[in-house]
């Protein structure tokens, strides 16, 4: 493709994938909403049905009836879970840029479910991923350029926050700061036209309204920077403590004794029985997130309570298989924390305050942070939904603390954690986790001298002369590896006498390093640590049997491939 | 298919002009005073005139308490009534007004058919939309000789802005702008008032001002307790403070800001004792012509769109109606859309709650 044809072509696929992924996050709010007011999750049609038992009944019974079906639906998906952003990164991270469809699919479907009948979980979450499928369908179409898949599912998460939040730069940087995590005239140019094109969509198409909408407000004493930090000190442990919370469910969902379908059904049930008590809690809460940032919404102590339900319940919805984010809720808790901070500076203070709406925003961002691991993003989100620096200013004093705290004491954010455990460590950058998704399999090779346990010594050293080689593989009947012979072996048995009539097998060495089929790039490069040879032996691990040697030289043009791949996307080359 | 309708139009205006000899009374309840007096030059006596048939009119405050016991005991006085669309759907949903079929109303002049000419949500089962009104913020521009009020916050800002205040002694309204002055978003205000949070904060909001508050009930008193002095701002509707302001020379600013638009309906009671009459009265009174006629009389504005195109002057004035109608482009920015439905299946709660309220010391 000439220069011309591949600008078009970048812009082309960027906008489509842009306004596709808008039209799914209009699409997906809509119906939520519909099925909230249907539901009679949300308040107004709450206060409109009426009080009495048949609400209470209806309370209950919805979020536990929806689990119910998002639990069987998880039995259809491959990963037996529902997908979420952790997969959008991975993909972008081992630049496959691939997300399976119909997983994908189901987990947008069971979002929907799940947000619709009131789950405590977050929307944002599903937005990106379902963002990130398109863009990542429309890349995997054979079109001559490189990773378009990648460019594709930053696209579409871009697209996807721009829409929700009225806020594309924040968009733009959220898809590099939480998805591609690197910088690229490549990816920026069309993650900025998909994030313009879904604003674009979402103010003057469809004329929606920004999901959080927060009033200017301005600093009224400069020492209140101070608090500001303990915000985001005290935000980040929140944050820790809602993570693990949800770690924690996750886990212990694993071990009841129930079958996993039913696991959302029970967390509906509960989430309904405190939703008698605690009605404000179910659904995402934009009334609870509202009330924050109004002075006097709140007796003192029934922040303490709300903040520790939302962390519970969504911890139990995540954790026990509803679908959905923990961006809402880490904002909503955030909210609430921030507001409650706000009144206990009340108690020491006697000089006015400013807005309680700056403590939650401050609250909001030190809490949300740590948990997406998107210091830029939240910062941004902030200062485009209100356009104040005085605002701006104070999160980002927060969300710095917040971060640092977070990071040193659990990790990036939530998705890293959880794709470690899933066996992904991402702590040490982009190029470790695409050596470790590249299999040593493809560079096996089947050159090597091979021979059977009872072949004697002399026919060992007959073929490494006749092959020009130093080492030679012996495999017992069924091609199971038994040890290596080395020329230097021979040598040493040649010196010792007539040794040459001995069957390999008593003469081989098992040696120290030998590789299987599932090893990555990234292991057998730190493997090789020390290592002396020509080349490693490769056993199947199923079986043991030898399944080819790999050669040092193809291991380090391995890596070398990987790191080249990685600096042609950052610098535009290909 | 619109030529068919139009036909019909024809026809039934050829029936409407030759007046019959008719001794029917038709007995309409509506609000009284600027209002009553303007739907009494557009409706009332150019239908009197065409048909001969002669109409009584009742005056209410709102509501369908009355409605509901004339239904109930069987002895239906009333042909019309006047009802603001909440009380309309909750009326109807109660079973008190027959249904009313909206394709035999007439298209507009050029022929656009009823249903695409009226505005989204002004025809419900039960009833047919004639105006839309506001309930505004309005003061008397010579009590602050300083600075202005400017904004649903200053009603709650006695320090600034001292002096007695008229409200409706009804939750409508009030509710509304003790959130807006919080600094919530107007989507989010019905939502936030289903919240026992949210009802407990209007409530508190309001707690600040209650002694400085004088309650009015009758539509008609909101300007004459700003032009008598008594009050330095007061609620009202909007129609009413355009009406005295030119007729009594008086200085009534109206704040546009978190108006709360409303609009009114013809409704028909169940057992009504002429109900073809009233059809016909409806089907007359809502036409592009009548409802245009209206605008040039009292400052509502009408609810169908050809109407709204043909608004020009206030006939008696002189003066350019239309930056005095609550449709009026720049109004609309800051505008309260009434939440019908919610107040349809709400309202007896909330006044319940907010007759306790007046109660509390």
């Amino acid at each position: 493709m000439n220069l011309f044809t591949r600008l078009t072509f970048l812009a082309v696929f960027a906008a489509v994938t842009g306004a596709l992924a808008s039209l799914a996050a209009i699409g997906f709010i809509s119906l939520v909403g519909y099925l909230n007011n249907l539901l009679l999750i949300s308040s107004r049609s709450r206060l409109m049905f009426g009080d009495g038992i048949l609400l209470s009944v209806v309370t209950v019974a919805v979020p536990a009836l929806g689990g119910l079906f998002v639990g069987l639906l998880w039995t259809q998906v491959k990963e037996q879970r529902p997908l979420g952003p952790a997969d959008a990164i991975l993909s972008a991270q081992t630049m496959s840029g691939k997300l399976p469809v119909k997983s994908t699919l189901l987990a947008s479907i069971g979002s929907v479910v799940s947000l619709g009948c009131g789950a405590s979980v977050g929307q944002y979450g599903p937005l990106v991923l379902m963002g990130s499928a398109i863009g990542s369908l429309l890349g995997s179409h054979k079109t001559g350029a490189k990773n378009m898949g990648v460019v594709g599912i930053g696209c579409g998460a871009a697209a996807a926050i721009a829409t929700a939040f009225n806020a594309p730069i924040a968009g733009l940087v959220f898809a590099h700061e939480v998805i591609l995590r690197h910088y690229s005239i490549r990816a920026f140019a069309p993650v900025t036209v998909a994030a313009t094109v879904g604003y674009v969509m979402a103010n003057f198409v469809f004329h929606q309204q920004p999901l959080f909408h927060i009033n200017p407000v301005a600093l009224q004493h400069p020492l209140e920077y101070l608090g500001f930090v303990v915000i985001g000190v005290t935000g980040a442990l929140i944050a820790i403590a809602f993570m693990n919370a949800v770690l924690f469910s996750a886990k212990t969902a694993t071990k009841l004794p129930i079958p996993a379908y039913c696991r959302p059904m029970l967390a509906g049930a509960i989430l309904g029985l405190v939703a008698l008590w605690q009605p404000e809690i179910l659904g995402i809460g934009s009334e609870l997130l509202r009330f924050s940032t109004i002075e006097g919404a709140f007796v003192s102590y029934e922040l303490t309570i709300l903040i520790t339900l939302k962390i519970l319940l969504t911890a139990l919805c995540i954790g026990f298989g509803f679908a959905g984010g923990v961006f809402s809720p880490a904002l909503l808790i955030g909210a609430m924390f921030g507001a409650f901070f706000g009144g206990v500076l009340d108690l020491f203070l006697d000089a006015s305050r400013s807005a309680i709406s700056l403590y939650a925003v401050c609250g909001m961002v030190a809490v949300t942070s740590p948990v997406i691991g998107a210091p830029l993003t939240t910062i941004l989100i902030v200062f485009e939904l209100t356009r104040n620096y005085d605002l701006a200013l104070a999160c980002m004093v927060s969300v710095v603390f917040a971060n640092l705290v977070g990071y040193r004491l659990f990790g990036r954010s939530l998705f890293d954690v959880q794709l470690a455990a899933r066996g992904t460590d991402l702590s040490m950058g982009r190029d470790k986790a695409i050596l470790d998704h590249i299999s040593l399999t493809q560079y096996v090779s089947q050159t090597y001298s091979r021979l059977n346990a009872k072949d004697t010594v002399q026919a060992v050293m007959n073929e490494l002369v006749a092959s020009d080689r130093t080492e030679a593989y012996i495999v017992g009947e069924n091609g199971e590896y038994i040890g290596t012979i080395t020329s230097i072996d021979i040598i040493k048995l040649t010196h010792l006498g007539s040794l040459q009539n001995l069957p390999a097998s008593d003469v081989a060495r098992h040696e120290a390093l030998v590789m299987d089929t599932n090893t990555s790039i990234w292991q057998a490069m730190h493997q090789l640590e020390g290592f002396s040879g020509e080349s490693i032996p490769v056993i199947d691990r199923a079986n043991y049997k030898l399944a080819g040697v790999v050669y040092e030289a193809a291991l380090v043009k391995a890596y070398l491939d990987a790191e080249q791949s990685v600096r042609e996307e950052e610098h535009a080359t290909s | 298919m619109r030529r068919a309708s139009q036909t019909t139009y024809a026809l039934l205006a050829y029936l409407v002009l030759i007046p019959p000899a008719d001794a029917t009374t038709l007995t309409i309840v509506s609000w009284g005073g600027a209002y009553e007096a303007s739907q009494n030059e557009a409706y009332f006596k150019p239908f009197t005139s065409k048909t001969g048939t002669s109409i009584k009119t009742l005056t209410y405050n709102g509501g369908i308490d009355q409605l509901r016991k004339q239904v109930e005991s069987n002895n239906v006085e009333w042909d019309l009534i006047d009802l603001v669309v909440a009380d309309n759907i909750e009326a109807c949903e109660s079973g008190l007004l027959q249904a009313i079929d909206h394709t035999l109303l007439p298209p507009s002049p050029d022929g656009i058919p009823a249903s695409e000419d009226f505005l989204p949500d002004t025809l419900t089962p039960c009833g047919v939309g004639q105006v839309v009104s506001a309930t505004v913020l309005a003061f008397n521009d010579a009590a602050f000789p300083g600075t202005k009020p400017s904004s649903i916050r200053d009603l709650f800002n006695t320090q600034q802005f001292p002096g007695k205040r008229g409200l409706q002694k009804k939750p409508i309204a009030v509710l509304e702008w003790a959130l807006l002055s919080y600094g919530v978003p107007i989507k989010d205000i019905y939502a936030l008032l289903s919240t026992e949070r949210g009802l407990r904060l209007a409530f508190a909001k309001l707690d600040q001002i209650k002694p400085h508050i004088i309650w009015w009930e009758n539509g008609d008193e909101p300007a004459q307790l700003l032009a008598d002095k008594k009050v330095v701002m007061s609620s009202g509707y909007n129609g009413r403070f355009f009406s005295t302001a030119i007729n009594q020379q008086l200085p009534i600013e109206i704040i546009w800001q978190g108006q709360l638009l409303n609009y009114s309906t013809w409704g028909i009671p169940v057992g009504a004792p002429n109900p073809l009459k009233a059809k016909e009265f409806i089907h007359f009174a809502t036409d592009t012509q009548r409802l245009a006629d209206q605008a040039s009389h009292i400052a509502y504005g009408p609810v169908r769109r050809s109407s709204a195109r043909q608004v020009r002057k206030h006939l008696a004035s002189g003066t350019d109606i239309r930056p005095h109608l609550p449709t009026y482009e720049p109004h609309l920015k800051y505008a309260i859309k009434k939440d019908h439905q919610w107040y349809a299946r709400t309202q007896s709660r909330i006044n319940n709650r907010f007759t306790q309220w007046l109660a509390e010391p």
